[in-house]
């Protein structure tokens, strides 16, 4: 039996299992409800903190006893983007029942304080439990920090010292990670949404092509033709492959519309994917699909339904999830030995491409040569168990 | 033409297959009759190569169906127990893709389908999905599937299983038509009346062995008994009767 005859029927073996799925039509709009969630999902997230990243530029101030701190409201009000307003009456209720993120309370003894130099006092009443309302408290925070620093520097200049004589350190922050580095890094769940959408993409077909065959009985009939057995698994693991990266592509382009459209630099994020990003994310993820269609169908063609797969396939989902996971807890930097870990190599890829760092050329080779090895050496276990009387026989 | 020879199958501690050995020829209709859990399965599993015999020989058309499988399933046309059809693919389709399997080029191919269509009067569901087909109108896909590169060798495991009437006779009737050709059909049933009506030759199995072999007449002959119900009762070893 020739090789080419083996690739002929591979190839044919491919066509119908792309078609068969295809016309599934009920899978097929899950894998897409699947695969589009996530996207849509976070970029509501992502426009919702856009949202409130603005809100904080233009800061509402209430304050309590307004005529008790004139030069203090007038200082506030010459900062851009500050707008001060007469604070409600009962302040800490209104906070609890977030009707407003912060207020701020003059005591009746600050002017007198103030004026004897001694430390006036001034109440911040916020809720630490509330997420979206830190960016405006720690923006109320800073304006007030301001202020008490340039009267500190007009009292020290009043009594003859030097201001800088309380300045004992200069700190100056540099940020060394590019925009879009930092984006990347607040974005890490993009690579994960990409590989999570080329797990689910090629699932479909690595489940139902193998044990969805054995449970419909099919298995027998086509074991019966004069095709050795690797043509079959090849031809599965091909169409699998080809819908993982189906479903890879349709999720870039969707992220890619999503960053558009979500204005981002309103956050201080520049992220963009563009079309020069295409040929990267797919030689990043490209043979990932492999490995991760490989590894379903080698996992599918041990269950011995399609359901039992499905379970399997439940666990195994959290395998590109992982690194995500792990980086969003801890950072994983990017050590060469990382590009040798079949899904960690993608992910350190991916998110290097989105960061807008473009890789070098010999660690695309690392994480798709080894995505490679692993791909064939699962096709050699499913090809095995496919000769396997107990398997293809045994229901 | 199928020959098979002292082909043993053990699973675990169950000895399925215990030395069975028949030839069945060319322009002849061999049926392979025994009681349900006989072995039957399991030797005509061996004979289109997706089991290996523990030991004995298996050769279509001289080709070692052990060594060479591939080459040996090229001759053979199957109908598996169990249909086992894709339900989204149409009846055409099944054709399409076990003929391109097999390696019918594709000129050929359609005229080959639009013969087993016509031959097994399928032009109604041709191009519908299995999905919701009828036992008789799956039965002929599996056929017409296991037809469609023109083997010279055709094995049937019980192909009438739970069809009406009229698709039974038609069955019958494609069967009766590959053995005028001159090919090799083997047939395996659990029905006597069945196999007696179709058969050339009859091999009779119980338990794993070959109880008995040749045509009607001969089995009632050898086991003096009129009737071949009874005739396959007696062989089978199942009359209560006997059992001491």
């Amino acid at each position: 039996m020739s090789s080419r005859r083996t690739a002929r029927q591979a190839l044919i073996v491919c066509r119908k299992e792309l078609k068969d799925s295809l016309r599934d039509r009920r899978a097929l709009w899950s894998i897409l409800f699947s695969v589009l969630i996530g996207p849509v999902l976070i970029g509501f997230m992502m426009n919702r903190l856009a949202d409130r990243q603005r809100e904080a530029d233009m800061v509402r101030v209430p304050i309590v006893g307004l005529n008790r701190a004139p030069t203090l409201v007038n200082w506030l009000n010459q900062q851009s983007g500050v707008r001060v307003v007469e604070g409600p009456a009962d302040a800490e209720k209104a906070v609890r029942e977030q009707r407003e993120s912060v207020v701020v309370i003059v005591p009746e003894d600050f002017a007198d304080r103030f004026r004897a130099s001694r430390p006036a006092p001034l109440q911040l009443i916020s809720d630490g439990s509330r997420n979206d309302a830190q960016p405006s408290v720690q923006r109320v925070q800073l304006l007030l920090q301001q202020y008490a620093a340039e009267i500190t520097s007009l009292r020290l200049i009043m009594r003859g010292i030097s201001p800088a004589a309380v300045r004992p350190l200069a700190i100056e922050q540099i940020e060394v990670s590019t925009e879009q580095q930092r984006a990347a890094q607040i974005l890490t769940f993009i690579p994960m949404l990409i590989m999570v959408a080329g797990f689910i993409g090629g699932m479909q077909i690595a489940t139902d092509s193998t044990a969805g065959e054995r449970e419909r009985g099919s298995l027998e009939p086509l074991l019966v033709n004069p095709a050795p057995r690797i043509a079959l698994v090849t031809g599965k693991w091909m169409a699998a492959t080809l819908a993982a990266i189906a479903s890879v592509c349709l999720t870039t382009v969707l992220c890619a519309q999503l960053m558009r459209l979500m204005r981002l630099e309103d956050m201080g994020i520049r992220l963009e994917i563009g079309p020069q990003h295409v040929g990267p994310i797919l030689l990043a993820v490209g043979p990932l699909c492999l490995f991760t269609a490989a590894l379903q169908a080698a996992v599918a063609t041990l269950a011995r339904s399609f359901k039992e797969a499905q379970t399997y396939m439940g666990v195994l989902i959290l395998a590109p999830m992982l690194p995500g996971v792990i980086s969003s807890l801890y950072p994983l930097g990017n050590s060469p030995w990382m590009y040798g870990i079949p899904m960690l190599g993608p992910f350190v890829l991916l998110t290097d491409v989105l960061g807008g760092r473009l890789p070098d050329p010999s660690t695309f080779l690392t994480s798709a040569g080894t995505c490679l090895v692993a791909s064939v050496i699962l096709i050699r276990i499913t090809t095995a168990l496919f000769r396997s009387e107990h398997i293809i026989l045994g229901r | 033409m199928i020959e098979i020879t002292d082909a043993r199958k053990r699973f675990g501690s169950v000895t399925a297959v215990d030395g069975v050995s028949f030839v069945a020829k060319d322009g002849a209709i061999t049926g392979l009759l025994g009681p349900n859990g006989a072995g039957k399965t399991t030797t005509l599993r061996m004979l289109y190569a997706v089991m290996k015999p523990d030991s004995g020989s298996v050769r279509v058309d001289d080709v070692d169906a052990v060594e060479a499988p591939q080459e040996a399933q090229a001759r053979l046309g199957v109908l598996p127990d169990g249909f086992g059809l894709y339900p989204r693919l149409t009846a055409r389709e099944h054709l399409d893709y076990f003929g391109a399997l097999q390696g019918v080029d594709s000129g050929r191919l359609a005229q080959r389908t639009e013969e087993l269509i016509d031959l097994l009067d399928m032009r109604a569901i041709a191009d519908r999905r299995t999905g919701g087909f009828s036992h008789g109108e799956r039965t002929k896909v599996a056929l017409a599937r296991a037809l469609v590169h023109d083997p010279q060798n055709i094995l049937l495991d019980e192909p009438t299983n739970g069809l009406d009437v009229m698709s039974t006779r038609a069955v019958r009737t494609i069967v009766r038509r590959l053995r005028d050709e001159g090919r090799c059909v083997l047939f395996s049933s659990h029905v006597m009346q069945e196999v007696s009506a179709l058969c050339d030759s009859i091999v009779v199995i119980a338990s794993g062995r070959v109880v008995a072999h040749g045509t009607a007449n001969e089995l009632r002959h050898q086991t003096g008994c009129d009737n071949l119900e009874d005739a396959f009762v007696a062989l089978a070893d199942l009359d209560p009767g006997e059992q001491p």
